[in-house]
């Protein structure tokens, strides 16, 4: 029951910080939304202990599923990756997140 | 004949040469590898197209694992016409790059060339995790082509851009895992009609779906698109056209076809969706006065119309909604790229600012007239037999979709000729231009100054936008060579057995 709880706080935290202006909160946001997203999948697989994937060490029937941590390995690398660029992105550019609404096109600009 | 073993090399290829481009900085290279990666791509979609005549579908297992837990790279006639297509549309994109400068701008050589891994990947993979991995190479460059090739300016848009795609992507990777959860598998193949036995499924099948829609822009999710697309570069814009949606588009006809088997429980929600999707697209076209913005809101509308095969899912439905998608990939091509040649010269896309371009540049009036006779669905174009195709297969299809489906193509039609002919009057129609703001590599764009008598668009610049015109008008006058081939691809969704059959054997 704990993890299903942890997702959805996680969720509920990210999307509340996606709605805020601030760049910087938008990518916390994401992170957390990113975590909660990396959480289903870990528990897609068994979640209480198991031994180590490997077939020649352990019984098959006794070790766990590696599949889900593969995804979230890929997955991780990712949503990392995609942070970092985003920061960069939230510090340089135009200092729009709080003051001016963000230039979207939708103004007309000369 | 190919052997199945080379298919992992059209994703991987493009991602190690990217990794040379990186390291090796030389232009000849960069231009040859830029080029040459979507002609191989081109020739070996071509090939497997033909292939597919004798043999429906092909599947390879990376490192020769047992089938079902290997990961696996299938082509079909589907997956074999969206790699020539898309082929097609980037050849034309990359010209046009090359032409104004921009592929000399550090790094973008290497992440077209990534992107078209990705996509290609996206195109044959046959797993659903590795269809997430595919998207993600193919959107992880476009966040730095966005910056790259962007001013100040473009770096706001690229906010917004990589923040709904990373949104999207979280929702895509939560679906694929919830499905793994519940199905126990990702293999496409294996998971053939598991949504439309367990409601369990259909939900983490349906979160899918979800994600996918967005990044296709399909309403309500679709005001990112016209937001962000025509902030980036005319040649930029018409890659993302040509590639991002697209994907997105072939993941829903073939997790539909399979996951689903053409139907879901919810399907009246997308149905309504995709009627919401056209009309929204066709009439907000009205409120635009900058060309590549006007186009965007087409583009939502044309997702609106390829949709049409998926909520109708009859054969010749589905049938006219992939010949839809492929017309909508070359014509949106040239149109952008049009209209990226016309913003390079004359340095605004804006109506107010252009005006009598037909006198100017009277050849580049007659080639985007075709196109937008094309985008509207007045022969002679592709564009014709795409909304003649959705036309018939919903009056055949009987049921009340289908009717709402033709009315609202009709009614989209009729938007979007009114609101195409308003472009028209305010660029190429009206007294003769006075005064332009020259671009220039050094500087941007500069100050309004009087305008030359002597400027016109370049050949240079015209050149792949004009091709990408006559292969519509191509796609036109060959419909009966190519309709066969659609029809195919249309009956490999709806009998998914051959399907199964190669890849788990």
């Amino acid at each position: 029951m704990i993890i299903p709880i942890t997702i959805a706080a996680l969720v509920a935290g990210g999307v509340y910080l996606m709605l805020q202006r601030g760049m910087v909160r938008v990518i916390f946001g994401l992170t957390l939304f990113g975590n909660a997203a990396n959480l289903a999948i870990l528990s897609a697989g068994v979640t209480t202990w198991r031994g180590e994937p490997l077939p020649d060490r352990v019984d098959p029937a006794l070790a766990a599923d590696p599949l889900p941590h593969a995804f979230v390995l890929t997955a991780i690398v990712i949503s990392f990756s995609v942070t970092v660029f985003m920061l960069a992105l939230a510090a340089i550019g135009h200092n729009d997140d709080t003051k001016r609404m963000p230039r979207t096109g939708e103004v007309r600009d000369k | 004949m190919i052997d199945p073993i080379w298919l992992p090399l059209l994703m991987g290829g493009p991602l190690l040469l990217a990794s040379v481009l990186v390291v090796v900085r030389h232009v000849l290279l960069e231009r040859v590898l830029l080029l040459a990666v979507p002609l191989i791509s081109l020739t070996v979609g071509i090939i497997l197209v033909l292939e597919h005549r004798t043999v429906p579908v092909i599947a390879h297992h990376v490192g020769g694992y047992i089938p079902g837990i290997a990961i696996p790279f299938v082509s079909d006639t589907l997956s074999a016409l969206m790699i020539v297509v898309t082929s097609v549309a980037t050849l034309a994109c990359i010209v046009f790059l090359t032409v104004t400068g921009e592929d000399r701008y550090r790094f973008v050589p290497p992440l077209i060339l990534v992107m078209l891994g990705g996509v290609n990947g996206a195109f044959l993979t046959g797993d659903l995790f590795n269809f997430f991995v595919m998207v993600e190479v193919m959107v992880l460059p476009s966040y730095a082509l966005i910056a790259v090739t962007g001013t100040w300016r473009r770096l706001g848009i690229g906010r917004t851009f990589v923040v709904v795609n990373l949104m999207t992507s979280g929702i895509l990777v939560m679906g694929v895992g919830l499905v793994y959860a519940t199905a126990g598998s990702v293999n496409i193949a294996a998971l053939v009609g598991a949504a439309a036995e367990s409601p369990m499924v259909a939900v983490a099948a349906g979160l899918v779906l979800l994600a996918m829609a967005i990044k296709a822009a399909v309403v309500p999710i679709h005001g990112w698109l016209p937001a962000t697309y025509p902030a980036t570069s005319g040649g930029i814009m018409a890659l993302f056209s040509a590639l991002h949606t697209k994907v997105a588009l072939y993941g829903i006809y073939r997790v539909y076809s399979t996951l689903f088997e053409g139907s879901a429980p919810w399907a009246l929600v997308l149905t309504l969706l995709v009627a919401v999707t056209i009309v929204i697209g066709a009439y907000s076209t009205f409120g635009e006065h900058i060309i590549r913005r006007a186009l965007a809101w087409q583009m939502v509308a044309g997702v609106g119309h390829i949709l049409i095969g998926v909520v109708l899912f009859t054969e010749a439905a589905l049938a006219a909604g992939l010949f839809y998608m492929f017309h909508h990939i070359i014509t949106m091509g040239a149109l952008i790229l049009m209209a990226g040649a016309i913003e390079q010269t004359y340095g605004s896309g804006r109506y107010e600012r252009l005006s009598g371009l037909m006198h100017r540049d009277g050849w580049l009036a007659i080639w985007y007239a075709f196109a937008l006779l094309s985008l509207v669905g007045l022969p002679p174009s592709a564009g014709f037999f795409g909304k003649l195709g959705l036309i018939t297969s919903s009056a055949a299809s009987g049921s009340w979709e289908g009717w709402l489906m033709l009315t609202l193509v009709l009614v989209g039609a009729v938007a979007s000729l009114v609101a195409m002919q308003r472009l028209w009057v305010g660029v190429f129609w009206g007294p003769p231009m006075e005064s332009y703001r020259p671009d220039s590599p050094e500087t941007g764009r500069g100050r309004s100054t009087a305008l030359p008598d002597d400027v016109r668009v370049s050949r240079s610049l015209m050149l792949p936008g004009v091709t990408l015109v006559c292969v519509q008008l191509l796609m036109f006058l060959g419909a009966g060579v190519l309709m066969p081939l659609v029809r195919r691809a249309a009956q490999g969704l709806v009998d998914t057995a051959p399907y199964v059959q190669a890849v788990l054997g």
